[in-house]
């Protein structure tokens, strides 16, 4: 299921705002992110972990007391999302307000993991939504929540909100594209990378895989 | 609030002193929150983070394929015929072409890890790979070496455990060429029973000294790791 949407607007300010002026909004935005948990399974609880004293994730700035998707900034997809649940999921991050990021953490949320065979479960939630920073594990440990956060924040820093809304089509799912760099072969082809296949900027080469 | 009974009194602010005195005390207290970022937390040598692939132990006989409940690895190989070496016939043997794991999808189960006949998979407690991309989440063989290069070594054994069946064979055939070189030594001397148990017992304490060196460094580690892939591996965890 794919809905095409119009591309969000930005307020002139953002349009037309020099590098400086760039940088101190994108600082603003990255140490005060207003969390929402979209909780469904076991990765939850581990959310739950990070949020308390021992992880307290609110030395990064991510504040989990968002009173709903329509004041917060970031969304944290944790546990299996059916397809049941899967519009509701769309509904709340269609609420949020814009510039919004999404962590999809955990294997569930990212491809389905170990109920990818099913028929009810929605295969990644990037189907249905776009993902910032995907989060291996399962349940990943606290600590790699936190490292999400700090990539995210990085890439918070780096971005440039014109090309993040001219770039990106939303709701456009991982399916549509290959999902495998390359393989030595060639059996697997990977379709080049067009305006519509959510690639985020400086994504395709990341430090780990270049080195 | 006073009870009508008079049994309780509670003044108008003592709830109010009573949660200030809680304060107080929380802020005298040390506080437990992990600096994560700054300091690594210290994780049990085989804990789940990620799987490594040595390649030089990898047969692929495709096990870990066929037994991952995910269906999250993906191996390919093909057969190459070795050249017969003198009153021998032509051997075949597989050879790697690509291994990738999904950690997208991977449940974490370590089965894979577990039915390895050769050890060629191994746990690292690296956790920090988050992308931004899911397409570099499937990990191919040289990253995956990498993170084999980042396994810890295995916990030391307890002192009262039975000794390792790898390390028993190999102290028993260090007895028995210890026994084979002596034997003919003392013999021909004609040396007293008493002379003979003092060189045995001198070849065992030599044995018994090179045994630990093996424990300490894992056979299969020792043999897979080329200098510069361990280097790589450290400069990619300093990446991150």
């Amino acid at each position: 299921m794919t809905t095409e949407l119009g591309m969000p607007t930005l307020g002139v300010l953002q349009t037309a705002a020099p590098h400086p002026l760039r940088l101190v909004l994108n600082w603003g935005r990255r140490y005060s992110l207003w969390v929402f948990n979209f909780g469904l399974a076991c990765c939850a609880i581990e959310f739950i972990a990070t949020s308390m004293a021992r992880h307290d994730f609110i030395r990064f700035g991510v504040i989990p007391f968002a009173h709903g998707p329509r004041q917060a900034d970031l969304m944290v997809t944790s546990g299996t999302v059916s397809d049941k649940m899967a519009p509701a999921l769309r509904r709340l991050w269609e609420q949020m307000a814009e510039p919004k990021y999404v962590i999809s953490f955990g294997a569930c949320s990212n491809s389905g993991g170990p109920y990818w065979d099913s028929y009810c479960v929605t295969k990644g939630v990037d189907q249905i939504i776009p993902v910032d920073v995907y989060v291996p594990g399962c349940p990943p440990r606290p600590e790699a929540l936190l490292q999400a956060i700090v990539k995210l924040q990085e890439k918070i820093a780096d971005e440039n909100l014109r090309d993040r809304y001219t770039r990106r089509a939303p709701g456009v799912g991982a399916l549509t594209r290959g999902l495998v760099h390359g393989s030595p072969t060639g059996t697997v082809t990977v379709s080049a990378p067009s305006a519509a296949s959510g690639q985020a900027p400086g994504s395709a080469d990341t430090p780990r895989s270049s080195s | 609030m006073t009870g009508r009974t008079g049994r309780r009194r509670i003044g108008i602010g003592t709830g109010l002193v009573q949660g200030l005195i809680v304060t107080a005390k929380t802020m005298l207290r040390p506080s437990h929150t992990d600096e994560y970022p700054d300091v690594r937390p210290s994780l049990p040598s085989r804990s789940r983070g990620v799987i490594g692939l040595v390649q030089e132990n990898c047969t692929s006989c495709g096990l870990c394929a066929r037994e991952c409940p995910d269906w999250c690895i993906q191996i390919e190989a093909h057969k190459e015929t070795l050249p017969a070496v003198a009153g021998g016939r032509a051997r075949q043997r597989n050879v790697l072409d690509s291994f990738t794991i999904d950690f997208s999808l991977c449940m974490y189960c370590g089965i894979c890890v577990e039915v390895c006949p050769f050890d060629a998979l191994i746990w690292s407690s690296e956790f920090e790979y988050a992308e931004y991309d899911i397409v570099d989440l499937t990990h191919d063989r040289g990253r995956l070496s990498q993170w084999a290069a980042t396994a810890p070594p295995p916990p030391p054994a307890d002192p009262a455990a039975v000794e390792p069946k790898e390390v028993g064979a190999a102290r028993k055939a260090l007895e028995r060429a210890a026994k084979k070189a002596a034997a003919p030594r003392t013999a021909p001397a004609g040396a007293s029973p008493a002379a003979k148990k003092a060189a045995a017992a001198e070849k065992a304490a030599a044995v018994k000294k090179a045994v630990p060196v093996e424990k300490a460094v894992p056979v299969e580690r020792q043999a897979t790791e080329p200098p510069e892939e361990r280097g790589t591996g450290a400069r990619g965890e300093a990446d991150s």
